[in-house]
């Protein structure tokens, strides 16, 4: 019978969707459920070709990548270190596009805390070298 | 079931002799289950009237309010059963971490907005947060379900056999979201309202006033319309009325639904505005016309 996403989800989704600043939303599991259409230009894919992805799964795709350029596991982050946590992180690496290019990211993750306890989190991320 | 309207109004009371076909209360449905017994949906001031035709040996009152915007609460200081000693009322309605239902409640029940406290009404009242899973009252199974709306908001599930009813009273779910589209995971109040026999929705403004309208928790048509057509309900009642609109406004305002809902394949017949004393069956397709 459950189809339909926690309502905070819902509200954080539509809320990301009209935003000009990359962002991305991740279950409480850390897949992401949705990013939006800046967040598709920065990593060269709409979220519908994209699609729902586990944590291993787009991590390995995307990065992040650390400062010798070799994937960091999303473990490691001090984003997901705080967001277990429910605390709110700030964060610096690097991510790929699809197509290869690479971006120095700064990220601000924000928990998604509801009654029933957290629901995941929305991530903004701000390119470092450039407009 | 048998749903009756006391109250299809949103946002304040109208009266006034414009009004007085799709009435001037606020929201306040009466649903009558298949044991006889009765659910009172808000409390706007439509309960008022509900409350006077109460028969005098009261049964015990379950009324379920969808938040505690004044319109949908406005009436309680005003149902003749909250001065009856013998009475016994739940108010069930959405939890908070800041205070108890009643704790929010006496804020309007309470001096300088009310003669009366809470504390004081006669009857047996409880207060209590809505359950987080499907709960029972008598023959009905009740679920609740936060949806888009300002402030912490629900909607009804009410399943009596096998008829239900969802009333989303307050509710904007096409909020930066394009409903027509949207995956049904990310549709507002989807998993309450989907396949339900009657399905009563915010429908207060015209596509047109929408826009100057936009994040005030309400539908425009074609978000009410869409939403109705996404969760494929058999039957649609549009409800909580602008206070600006008076009854020929609603007359238009209809027909102009009955066309875009056909075009939107709707069946016919299966959509119809709320008007104060409007009775329906739910299930078995028959319509109680409003008494005049």
């Amino acid at each position: 019978m459950e189809t339909q996403r926690p309502l905070e989800l819902i509200l954080a989704r539509n809320f990301l969707t009209n935003l000009s600043t990359p962002a991305l939303l991740v279950d409480s599991s850390g897949g992401i459920i949705f990013y939006n259409e800046a967040a598709g230009g920065l990593l060269g894919m709409s979220f519908e070709e994209f699609g729902h992805k586990p944590a291993a799964e787009w991590t390995h795709a995307i990065g992040p990548f650390g400062e010798n350029g070799e994937p960091v596991s999303i473990e490691e982050l001090s984003t997901t270190k705080a967001l277990r946590r429910g605390r709110p992180a700030h964060d610096s690496f690097t991510i790929h596009s699809v197509k290869g290019d690479e971006y120095e990211i700064e990220s601000t993750a924000l928990p998604i805390v509801a009654d029933g306890g957290q629901e995941g989190a929305m991530i903004f991320l701000w390119v470092k070298n450039g407009d | 079931m048998k749903a009756k309207v006391w109250g299809a109004r949103g946002s304040v009371p109208a009266p006034g002799p414009e009004m007085n076909r799709y009435g001037g209360n606020t929201s306040c449905v009466e649903l009558e289950l298949s044991d006889g017994s009765t659910l009172i949906i808000d409390a706007g001031t439509g309960i008022r009237s509900l409350g006077v035709g109460f028969a005098k040996k009261l049964p015990k009152i379950n009324i379920l309010l969808t938040h505690l915007h004044l319109d949908h609460i406005q009436g309680l200081m005003f149902f003749a059963p909250c001065f009856r000693s013998d009475s016994e009322i739940t108010i069930w309605g959405p939890s908070s971490p800041e205070a108890s239902l009643e704790e929010r409640i006496a804020r309007y029940i309470s001096a300088p907005l009310s003669p009366v406290e809470v504390r004081e009404l006669p009857c047996e009242v409880s207060f209590l947060d809505c359950p987080a899973t499907e709960w029972e009252l008598g023959p009905a199974r009740i679920r609740a379900e936060a949806v888009t709306h300002r402030g912490p908001t629900l909607g009804y599930r009410i399943t009596d056999g096998d008829t239900s009813l969802c009333y989303i009273s307050d509710h904007e779910p096409g909020l930066g979201a394009p409903l027509e589209t949207l995956e049904r995971e990310w549709i507002s109040g989807y998993d309450l309202a989907r396949d339900a026999d009657l399905l009563i929705h915010d429908c207060q403004y015209t596509d047109d006033e929408y826009p100057e309208h936009v994040g005030w928790g309400h539908s425009r048509l074609t978000d009410t319309l869409t939403f109705a057509r996404r969760v494929e309900a058999k039957r649609l009642m549009l409800f909580h009325h602008d206070p600006l609109h008076s009854d020929d406004f609603l007359d238009d305002f209809f027909g102009n639904a009955v066309e875009r809902w056909e075009e939107l394949g709707g069946q016919r017949g299966s959509i119809e505005m709320a008007a104060e004393r409007l009775e329906v069956q739910i299930g078995p397709r028959e319509r109680i016309p409003a008494a005049t």
